[in-house]
């Protein structure tokens, strides 16, 4: 085109409408390249900031600055909104801050869009313990605790359970927690310090056979380990074994463990007045016989006197008319003569301080003694 | 523009009816293609917008989410002030919002928005939205993608029908990509801006606003704007509260249309020299109000409907912060700063929202709630109740939710503020601001509720007498003995209806009184029906060409209801105008 010629008119062309069509798909294509770059600029921005400041919430996270943490967070989310581990950070800032709604909302938001996340589910457990919601603790517990955890899978799951069993006994729901405890005890490691705790949460589950189990094996590899000679001891004496308990609570008391002193003192004397022991013989069983009576004798006296916490009621009138009745018949020589006498004697030892247990305070070691060992042969 | 329409034909001749391509890019075929590529520079656009309104704010306000007070004080009022130069000085048709400048570019220019005033409308907007003034980005989206569709159909010389057309297709995919939600841009445009509902329209608004939303989630993820909770309603009692949330948002949505209605006249009125001022005194409110503790209410605020969505206020500070955004949004709007309203209704509708559910969760602790449920109920209703586009506004509501089980709720609500947004307002935003701008647009609402008037109010029983078309011999013989009426209605058989006047008949019957083939006869004298149902409209295509037209049941063509004259119906549409 010269600089003299026409214009050249493009509009004939352009009204063709394959080469429009044309035209405007090459227009779009560079116009889509140029936002691409333009994207790419803004996108690396966006990122970078989103980095720096949840650095520096990281940062206000580990020295525990959480109203800090909270701002640097809610600023890293303005420049990348889902980020799934920056709103989890924000969401324990405002756990940190007490802000327990603010992190709930977070929280149930994290879950919605990952329920498999272990450390949500945990989280959101402890709120709902926290606020008393015990299904929904015990939910996420669970989630938690078959959740996906980052890094060490196997110690994560282990304190979760651990956390939920705490969470158990303190509800009181002992069942579930020996459930979670027979399940957390069968992924036990090496570790003395995991079985002895096992064993102590068994112990507060009530369920004396497997923790008496764990502290063995505790004391199999850490042999002095005081408290778990007086854990063993206490699941044996729970157990009613007072001759393995005496040995165990012995060596934590030589080992320092200056607690077991009571019940050691106490499980002498079980095993001191029980006439029904083996290795024991007629004479010191008759012997046993005639004390036992005599200190229920004393028992029932206390507690029926005046001023004396119970009412005489119809029970003690004829417990003391039958312990009066059979008085004079207790004595070594009638025991003797007469061994079913023993048994006689002790039924009635055994019945009247099960009943002042339960209407008259102030019981010796010996009424304690006296009801263990009914416990043991009787059951209560 | 008819010389465009007279070429594009000339052209269409020009490639020959045989030609497959001629024939394939018919005007409708081409317009439809094309739609897909406003679609597609519109999303562009909309990209752009939203990377320059966040590029605004950091480098205006900072990256930080606390900022300094002299820094929330000082940098929306500069701002402020440079934007009142471009738009007196550059850009003077970029005020506003843009809905009604692509409703007026529809009905009154032809389809025409220039050019510059999308690049106006896109400089100042992301200015006064990245500087924390109180609006939003939707509107002027739709503005631009309107604009930009129309400088497209200019160059393409387009015919005027289309051209008329096009403003609206990328107004759709403007708003499509603003919202990333299609459905929703597409019934607000047809709503609010065209006003019908066309089979041709709709195809391309459609193809425009899917294609935009396509391109922006290419380039900023499928994310809506903000994070949605799930949702749900937890248990029936709480349709009280969203009544009760209806309620609130329909004198919440009148509150606000008349703070805008009562101050945009006034502030106008000022002296010329004030409104250099007026958009940086808006910011300096709006930033004081943010130094003051109430951050939230600058810019859009899409990171505080999310926050409020997920439980992060108390519901007394959600409350506090819907009642500080009504005004300053007010402000920013009335200063005349571009920018839209559709994300400060947003933010008032979940403020709100959050706070009476909030509110109900405090009264009634062991009900369950969802903060977010009722933040999303919140925004439709504001939808409602002050945009006053009720199918939008449910609609828009399951787009973002992806949820349909709160549909009742958003019902409910919405119904309320709709209703009380009527009958306290009876002017909807948009048509008061272009009735205060001085132009009378088509009332969508107005429209939507015009009462039409059908057949069935204009027609008269049917007196006049019906023979059978086989009978007509029998029929003439008696109207020989007796007077015979001026005109008589024949029904044909199997269907089909025809008239004779007396004359006609007479004729007939002394021509050929033996052998009439009444086939023959009547084949050529066919009467248009109708129905009662139909409009009258319809009925005053057929009444100047015959002397009566038949009303016939739709069930039984046979069956005639009554009949219709002009003189029924010019004395009906008189009787009308009347009313």
């Amino acid at each position: 085109m010269s600089k003299q010629g026409k214009r050249f008119d493009l509009q004939p062309y352009l009204r063709r409408e394959p080469v429009t069509l044309a035209l405007l798909s090459g227009l779009a294509i560079m116009m889509f390249g140029a936002v691409a770059g333009l994207s790419r600029l803004y996108h690396q921005q966006q990122n970078s900031l989103a980095t720096r400041w949840a650095t520096r919430g990281h940062a206000a996270l580990d020295a525990k600055s959480y109203g800090a943490a909270v701002i640097d967070f809610r600023t890293s989310l303005l420049y990348s909104r889902d980020n799934y581990s920056y709103q989890l950070n924000l969401a324990e800032a405002l756990l940190g801050e007490n802000r327990i709604n603010e992190a709930y909302n977070y929280l149930i938001n994290l879950w919605d869009r990952q329920p498999e996340n272990g450390l949500v589910n945990l989280e959101l457990a402890r709120i709902a313990a926290e606020r008393g919601q015990t299904n929904s603790a015990l939910r996420y517990y669970n989630n938690a605790v078959y959740a996906v955890w980052p890094g060490n899978q196997d110690v994560a799951r282990r304190n979760t359970r651990l956390e939920l069993i705490h969470m158990l006994l303190r509800i009181g729901d002992r069942a579930q927690a020996d459930s979670q405890l027979i399940a957390l005890a069968g992924n036990l490691g090496n570790e003395p310090a995991e079985h002895e705790l096992a064993g102590q949460l068994f112990l507060q589950a009530q369920d004396f056979p497997r923790a008496l189990e764990q502290f063995r094996l505790t004391l199999r590899r850490s042999p002095r380990n005081a408290r778990a000679m007086a854990g063993a001891g206490n699941a044996a004496f729970n157990l009613g074994q007072y001759v393995v308990a005496e040995r165990y609570l012995q060596l934590a008391v030589w080992h320092g463990d200056k607690s077991s002193e009571t019940k050691l003192k106490l499980t002498k004397l079980v095993l001191q007045l029980d006439p029904f022991r083996s290795q024991v013989t007629s004479s010191e069983r008759r012997r046993i016989v005639l004390a036992a009576f005599a200190a229920a004798g004393v028992r029932l006296k206390a507690c029926t006197a005046p001023g004396s916490f119970a009412m005489p009621g119809a029970t003690l009138t004829s417990l003391t008319q039958k312990w009066t009745q059979l008085k004079p018949h207790i004595t070594l020589w009638e025991l003797s003569r007469n061994p079913d006498l023993v048994n006689t004697a002790m039924a009635t030892v055994f019945d009247i301080e099960r009943e002042t247990s339960g209407m008259c305070g102030g019981s010796t070691d010996t009424d304690n003694a006296l009801l263990l060992i009914a416990k043991l042969h009787e059951g209560l | 523009m008819e010389d465009g329409l007279a070429e594009h034909d000339e052209q269409e001749a020009g490639h020959g009816a045989g030609s497959f391509l001629g024939s394939f890019f018919r005007e409708d075929r081409f317009f439809l293609v094309l739609s897909v590529f406003i679609g597609i520079f519109s999303g562009l656009s909309v990209v752009c917008f939203r990377y320059a309104i966040d590029w605004c704010r950091i480098y205006v306000l900072g990256t930080g989410a606390q900022l300094s007070p002299w820094r929330l004080l000082l940098a929306p009022t500069i701002v402020g002030l440079i934007i009142a130069l471009l738009v007196i000085h550059v850009f003077p048709l970029a005020r506003g919002s843009g809905v009604n400048q692509t409703k007026a570019a529809l009905f009154i220019y032809n389809g025409y928005i220039p050019i510059r005033t999308a690049v106006g409308k896109f400089i100042t907007a992301a200015l006064a939205i990245g500087s924390g003034q109180s609006l939003g980005p939707e509107d002027p989206s739709l503005q631009i993608g309107a604009a930009l569709a129309s400088a497209l159909g200019r160059r393409l010389r387009l015919s005027r029908e289309r051209m008329r057309l096009i403003a609206p297709v990328g107004a759709a995919a403007g708003l499509a990509a603003a919202f990333n939600a299609p459905i929703s841009a597409v019934l607000f445009v047809i709503e609010e801006v065209i006003g019908r509902w066309t089979a041709g329209i709709l195809g391309s608004v459609v193809l425009a606003s899917v294609s935009s939303v396509v391109v922006l989630r290419w380039f900023m993820g499928s994310e809506s704007l903000f994070r949605i909770p799930t949702v749900r309603m937890q248990q029936p009692t709480e349709l009280l509260a969203y009544s009760i949330l209806g309620i609130i948002g329909g004198f919440a949505s009148v509150a606000l249309s008349s703070g805008i209605g009562y101050l945009r006249p006034r502030c106008r009125a000022l002296p010329r020299w004030t409104q250099y001022f007026q958009p940086a005194l808006a910011g300096l409110i709006i930033g004081c109000v943010a130094a003051l503790g109430a951050p939230q209410v600058m810019g859009a605020g899409y990171e505080y409907i999310d926050q409020a969505m997920h439980g992060q206020f108390t519901w007394q500070f959600l409350a506090i912060l819907a009642v500080v955004k009504i005004v300053a949004t007010m402000l920013s709007f009335v200063s005349g700063t571009p920018g839209g309203m559709f994300a400060p209704v947003m933010f008032i509708g979940a403020m709100f929202g959050a706070a009476v559910g909030g509110a109900q969760h405090a009264l009634f602790p062991h009900l369950a709630w969802s903060p977010g449920t009722y933040a999303l109920v919140g925004i439709g209703v504001l939808f409602a109740g002050f945009l006053r586009v009720p199918m939008t506004s449910v609609f828009m509501v399951l787009e973002v939710s992806g949820n349909y089980s709160i549909i009742l709720p958003v019902i409910v609500a919405n119904t309320f503020a709709y209703v009380i947004s009527r009958a306290l307002q009876p002017v909807a935003i948009f048509d008061m601001l272009t009735r205060q701008d001085g132009l009378e647009l088509p009332s969508m609402e107005e429209q939507r509720e015009e009462s039409i008037l059908r057949v069935e109010d204009a027609m008269q029983p049917p007196r006049t007498p019906v023979i059978d078309a086989d009978d007509l011999a029998k029929w003439g013989t008696q109207f020989a003995k007796s007077e015979m009426p001026e005109v008589m209605l024949v029904r044909l058989r199997p269907n089909g209806w025809s008239s004779l006047t007396r004359d006609e008949l007479r004729s007939i019957i002394q021509s050929d009184r033996d052998g009439l083939n009444t086939d023959e006869l009547f084949a050529e004298r066919q009467v248009p029906v109708v129905h009662p149902d139909q409009p009258l409209d319809i009925a005053l295509r057929y009444v100047d060409r015959w002397p009566l037209v038949p009303v016939v049941s739709r069930a039984d063509f046979n069956k005639l209801e009554g009949i219709i004259t002009e003189h029924d119906v010019l004395e009906r549409y008189r009787d009308f105008a009347g009313e």
